[in-house]
């Protein structure tokens, strides 16, 4: 085998209960991701890519209405298993999360230094103010934020979208976690200010050496990141490989039509994609590792 | 629509609400078969039988001259659901009309019907009321007209945000385009999409009316003796606290039930109407 | 800046709409079936007295210049003299006031105390049974008008439990000189402790019949406030960094949902301020509402108008304080002065 996993995934399902019956959203995933790994769920929105991420996360497990099987290990640590409380405890140490709209997420009643401070207790729970903001202001400059300090000082909704990513990226590393979920990240940004933030992000994960989870409805912004994706279409896994040779030998219909669709190559916009195919839902698609420049790959 | 009455019938607290509004409304509509003593509503003395506490023959108890409080309170309740009728029926859409103007007008129109509203708002409703009644005479007819005056701007507010808001979509400005009449787009276009809130605040309002209303005539300003109301027979019962307390508890608590009762579906109906 | 001018803007508003308040009120006043002069007279008045106090009070002038005139007097503090006490109507609402305000002051604090928790312990614990029982609750102390409330809890409380007084505002055999009238301010005042806890005991049963359906009004409020802000980005991203429920709860679903809370809370302050009226008369408070039912059955208008203005003044006023401290409070709009 090689490196070492830090998620694997084996027949996830996910459904609702509802009082019209239930529904089956997630429909038994297998998905992995190696110790340093940089791995891209693509899909479009409600095939279940978003539902995975929060399963990960072990908050769907909280929601009444869902009810998930299968296996999660983290680590070599069984997730279903575990109670809310150990699950809990991973969440913002070992395990952290950045989300689409980095204004909307962070509180709009604490100045970014308290809850940078916050986050830091999560780790050390004695940790005191002084220290909290001499590391916080270590790791901003470190994606490229020049006046801390004043940062430090300000409320999310004094400062640009660019700006609260790049604070969301830093507090979600400053723990060194072991695993990065990013769920569409910088999406409501400007597609030029979204890219600026993706290669920061990129040199902290290279640096620290976190693997990440990457969520995206959009192929092209995933090909500069991703070393291996995942397309899922209506929860279902589709097509998995390596991300040179998903872009460069395509074989599901669904993730042919998906690529056709980016516009450019980082395009914003939702990708036109026809409704339904018959053919999208032809069975899985296994891409070898062919390319040697995968290095931490599964490929099973 | 089948969702909604799915939800309705069976979250047990509507259902609770439903029961309780259903058990006042035959009350009031069947009150001389309900009532045992029809006759008590009005201006019958029956000294003998005064100031008895409940017992097999007076459910509830006696008043100071003698009437059975049960029978007087099915009676009141005619009073207070006509009042609840009454206003509903007449301040929701002089509200809403004043509110879709204002806010579909906008302008100057705006300006004097949301100030004028705004006025009426920063009274406190019963005080609003009790200043209406303290130039007119005590009746039924002038307090159902005080408690309408007061009710009005409170749909004027309601409906004119809603407008505010649809104005600017779409279909408002669809229908605008293919050249719409105001009256048309203010009426078929967005009235509809205010429906829901109306509908969830009169259920709630119901419940309301009922009780200013009962504040009026327990200050002495609504309805007048001998006519059973229940915030006149609070108001005379507390005169015989602690000893007498039936004459004052159970028509205190038979205004409860009818609010209570009509605030469970509002609350109900707005969940479901109204998520978010 | 931005606070002052927001506080000034606010003030503007509130006189104009305070004017048209007048405006209305006065129109209502005069618009009263049959000549008011006769009405505050009596049968018995010979017409040459209704004919003096016609012109008294203007009342053969046109509305618009009775309207004036009334303004010019208000403007030197004049509202005229209530034809029920005989005495100038702003001399009464002075005497009055201090034991309302008191009453109503310390229903709002009790709406906000007990209010707030209760509607955010709902909304955490949203479907299950705190939550269920704390709807319940709310929703029956709104089903009950004021006088119900407060017969109830003179029932139980002074009558069968007889833990408070029924009536009045502070022991008899205390004599306590009046300086502002507010009773807990005078008696500290006076330097009598004695004075100042028979008077919060005297106080709080009236003050929380007041403030129940307000507890239970606010309560709905903030889990509803709460309950939208539950769904924020936020939210899920204090879950994403596994701080507990209660840390959630407290400082990302609360907090946020504050300012919103207290601004409506605010207005809720209208209603504390006509129930009063209803609680004044179970506990023989000796406040406004004895006076305006008394002047209302006696169609006194000067005294009606008078009333009627000071009420709604107050209402505007603790609108105004409740929105200079909600901005106080929200860094939005304290920190929208400098920069950007």
């Amino acid at each position: 085998m090689s490196a070492p996993l830090t998620l694997e995934i084996q027949d996830l399902r996910l459904s609702f209960k509802s009082w019209s019956g239930t529904t089956e959203v997630l429909h038994g995933i297998d998905l992995s991701v190696a110790s340093g790994e940089r791995v891209a769920l693509v899909g479009e929105s409600g095939s279940g890519k978003s539902v995975t991420s929060r399963i990960v996360l072990g908050t769907m497990q909280d929601v009444r209405s869902a009810r998930v099987s299968g296996r999660i290990n983290f680590d070599g640590r069984d997730l279903s298993s575990m109670t809310v409380a150990e699950r809990r405890a991973l969440r913002g140490r070992d395990i952290s999360m950045i989300f689409q709209d980095p204004t909307s997420a962070l509180n709009p009643v604490f100045r970014i230094g308290a809850l940078f401070h916050e986050v830091l207790q999560r780790r050390d729970r004695r940790i005191t103010k002084a220290e909290a903001r001499r590391r916080a202001v270590k790791l901003l400059q470190e994606v490229s934020i020049e006046d801390a300090d004043r940062v430090l000082d300000s409320y999310s909704f004094q400062l640009s979208g660019g700006m609260n990513q790049r604070v969301m990226i830093a507090m979600a590393l400053i723990n060194e976690p072991r695993l990065l979920l990013a769920d569409e990240p910088g999406t409501a940004l400007d597609v030029t200010v979204q890219a600026q933030s993706l290669e920061l992000m990129r040199n902290m994960v290279d640096r620290l050496g976190t693997s990440v989870l990457f969520i995206s409805h959009n192929l092209g912004v995933v090909r500069e990141f991703a070393d291996r994706i995942y397309v899922i279409y209506r929860g279902n896994i589709v097509e998995r490989g390596p991300t040179a040779s998903i872009f460069d030998s395509p074989k599901h219909p669904y993730t042919k039509a998906l690529l056709s669709a980016i516009p450019r190559l980082t395009g914003g916009g939702v990708p036109e994609i026809e409704e339904h195919s018959p053919a999208f839902s032809d069975p899985l698609v296994t891409h070898n590792m062919t390319h040697d420049n995968m290095t931490h790959g599964s490929g099973r | 629509m089948k969702r909604a009455l799915y939800i309705l019938l069976t979250n047990p607290l509507s259902i609770i609400g439903f029961l309780l509004v259903g058990t006042v409304f035959f009350c009031a509509a069947f009150a001389d078969f309900v009532a045992p003593h029809p006759e008590h509503a009005g201006a019958v003395i029956n000294f003998a039988f005064a100031n008895k506490p409940p017992s097999s023959e007076y459910l509830l108890g006696t008043d100071v001259v003698g009437r059975d409080i049960l029978s007087r309170i099915i009676y009141a309740y005619r009073i207070a659901l006509g009042m609840g009728l009454v206003v509903l029926l007449i301040a929701p859409p002089i509200g809403v009309a004043i509110g879709l103007i204002a806010g579909y007008i906008g302008g100057r129109t705006d300006f004097i019907l949301m100030r004028l509203t705004d006025i009426f708002l920063s009274i406190p409703p019963l005080v609003l009321a009790l200043a209406i009644m303290g130039v007119l005479e005590p009746t039924l007819l002038n307090a159902m007209f005080a408690v309408t005056a007061m009710w009005w701007p409170w749909y004027a507010r309601l409906v004119y945000n809603i407008t505010r808001g649809e104005k600017v979509e779409g279909y408002v400005l669809a229908a605008e385009v293919i050249g719409a009449s105001k009256k048309h787009i203010m009426f078929r276009e967005i009235l509809p999409n205010c429906i829901p809130a109306i509908v969830t605040k009169m259920t709630l309002d119901f419940g309301f009316v009922i009780l200013i209303a009962s504040s009026l005539s327990f200050l002495g300003l609504g309805v007048q003796a001998p006519t059973p109301d229940l915030g006149s027979m609070v108001s005379e019962g507390t005169r015989y606290l602690p000893d007498s307390w039936w004459m004052t508890v159970f028509p205190g608590l038979a205004i409860v039930v009818a609010v209570f009762g009509f605030n469970l579906i509002g609350d109900a109906l707005r969940d479901v109407l109204e998520p978010d | 800046m931005t606070i002052f001018r927001r506080l000034l803007l606010r003030l503007g508003t509130s006189l104009i709409v305070l004017i048209g308040v007048s405006m209305l009120i006065f129109s209502i006043a005069r618009v009263i079936p049959g000549d008011p002069a006769r009405i505050a007279l009596g049968p018995r008045a010979t017409i040459e007295q209704v004919e003096q106090m016609r012109e008294a009070l203007h009342l053969n002038e046109p509305l618009v210049v009775q309207y004036g005139l009334f303004m010019r007097d208000l403007a030197k503090g004049d509202l005229g003299i209530s034809l029920y006490s005989k005495r100038p109507v702003m001399t009464d609402l002075a005497e009055y006031l201090p034991a309302t305000l008191e009453l109503v002051l310390l229903a709002g604090l009790m709406m906000v105390v007990f209010g707030l928790p209760l509607g955010a312990l709902s909304a955490r614990y949203r479907g299950r049974w705190p939550d269920h029982l704390i709807r319940v609750f709310s929703l029956l102390t709104v089903s009950a008008p004021a006088f119900v409330w407060a017969v109830a809890l003179v029932l139980v409380f002074a009558y069968f439990l007889p833990l408070f007084p029924i009536t009045g505002r502070i022991a008899d055999t205390l004599d306590i000189p009046r300086l502002t009238g507010f009773m807990l301010i005078d008696t500290l005042a006076a330097g009598r402790l004695d004075g100042f806890v028979s008077a919060l005991h005297h106080l709080i049963l009236p003050a929380f019949a007041l403030a129940l359906s307000g507890i239970g009004q606010a309560s709905r409020l903030t889990r509803g406030n709460m309950i939208v802000t539950y769904e924020q980005p936020s939210i899920e991203m204090a879950q994403a960094y596994g701080f507990s429920e209660a840390r959630i709860a407290r400082r990302y679903a609360f907090k946020p949902s504050l300012i919103p809370s207290l601004t409506i809370i605010g207005l809720d302050f209208a209603a504390l301020l006509g129930n009063a009226f209803l609680v004044e008369i179970i506990f023989a408070w000796p406040g406004l509402s004895r006076y305006g039912v008394g002047v209302i059955l006696q169609k006194d208008l000067n005294a009606i108008v008078g009333t009627v203005l000071i009420i709604s003044a107050t209402f505007l006023i603790a609108n105004i304080i409740v929105d200079f401290l909600v901005s106080v409070i929200n860094p939005r709009i304290r920190l929208s002065e400098g920069g950007k």
